[in-house]
């Protein structure tokens, strides 16, 4: 099977300790291939032609096919539940800022811009970003997440 | 081309399973093999009633929508519209045995000159995912773009 799933770290079970500056471990993932865009077509439901039929592609002018934006939003997002938590994230939001091709390496990294009270809750908030091995990002994202109580 | 008088349509309710194969598919496809999102007893030990969702898997609702032509519905042009911004606000897990009901509509459309000529607009549109108790447990806000023709 080509797509071997890579290991991610257990989501932490409790909100962990953040400061700002902390950045989430960064990882990459890749080379992409079409088995990558066809596995998670089927697991989302996204059947739009355009990200696996080479010929669709092409006539709508593009050079091939292309990842759906919301496969490596979904990447980042299993990235920032292994770092922060799965429970304790509030909200996540991405915006996509470029494609991804079949060969690409991605790099995912994550940064704390922030730390808060809201409501009695200890918040952090996060930028995130999915780059190629080009270096053009292909997602820019934030996200809130509840974080430890300071001692 | 689209307008003003979008926002606030309504683009329709459905309802769906979160199913136990389809987040361990869900996950996998992500690459993640963190047992909480396929062991039950992993789940519990994590503190979940049940197997808990990846971050992004409400999306996967897309498979149970009759008709899911969200850009032609809203009067927008295919080869010129991009899906811009994705966004989720977590209010309260959702675990696998859940049933959740989507309710789909427009929020806002804006428009502003393209960089290359021609309007941009902007659609966004939100959807509420409510599970079989009646809470709102995630909200969905996708910005659909159409470029400048």
């Amino acid at each position: 099977m080509s797509s071997t799933p890579t290991a991610t770290p257990p989501t932490p079970t409790s909100p962990v300790t953040l400061a700002v500056g902390d950045e989430m471990p960064v990882s990459e993932f890749g080379p992409l291939t079409r088995s990558h865009i066809v596995r998670y077509a089927g697991a989302s439901g996204d059947f739009n032609p355009i990200h696996h039929d080479e010929e669709f592609a092409r006539s709508a002018g593009m050079p091939g096919v292309f990842g759906m934006g919301l496969l490596h939003g979904g990447l980042l997002g299993q990235r920032l539940a292994a770092w922060v938590g799965l429970a304790a994230i509030r909200a996540y939001r991405i915006r996509f800022t470029g494609q991804v091709w079949p060969g690409d390496v991605l790099c995912f990294s994550g940064t704390v811009t922030g730390v808060r009270e809201q409501d009695g809750e200890q918040l952090a908030d996060l930028a995130l970003e999915v780059t190629r091995q080009t270096g053009d990002p292909a997602i820019r994202a934030t996200a809130v997440a509840k974080v430890a109580q300071c001692a | 081309m689209t307008d003003d008088s979008l926002t606030g349509r309504d683009l329709g309710t459905m309802t769906f399973p979160v199913d136990r194969s389809k987040v361990r598919e869900f996950a996998r496809s992500l690459g993640d093999l963190d047992e909480v999102y396929t062991d039950v007893e992993a789940a519990r030990a994590a503190g979940f009633t049940d197997i808990p969702v990846p971050p992004t898997f409400v999306v996967s609702s897309a498979h149970w929508r009759e008709e899911d032509n969200m850009v032609a519905t809203l009067g927008l042009d295919l080869r010129r519209a991009l899906h811009g911004e994705c966004g989720w606000e977590y209010y309260g897990p959702v675990v696998v045995g859940d049933e959740l009901t989507a309710s789909r509509r427009v929020s806002g459309v804006s428009t502003r000159e393209g960089r290359r000529g021609g309007t941009m607009t902007m659609v966004s549109i939100e959807t509420d995912f409510t599970n079989q108790r009646g809470e709102l447990v995630v909200r969905q806000t996708d910005v659909l773009v159409e470029t400048g023709g």
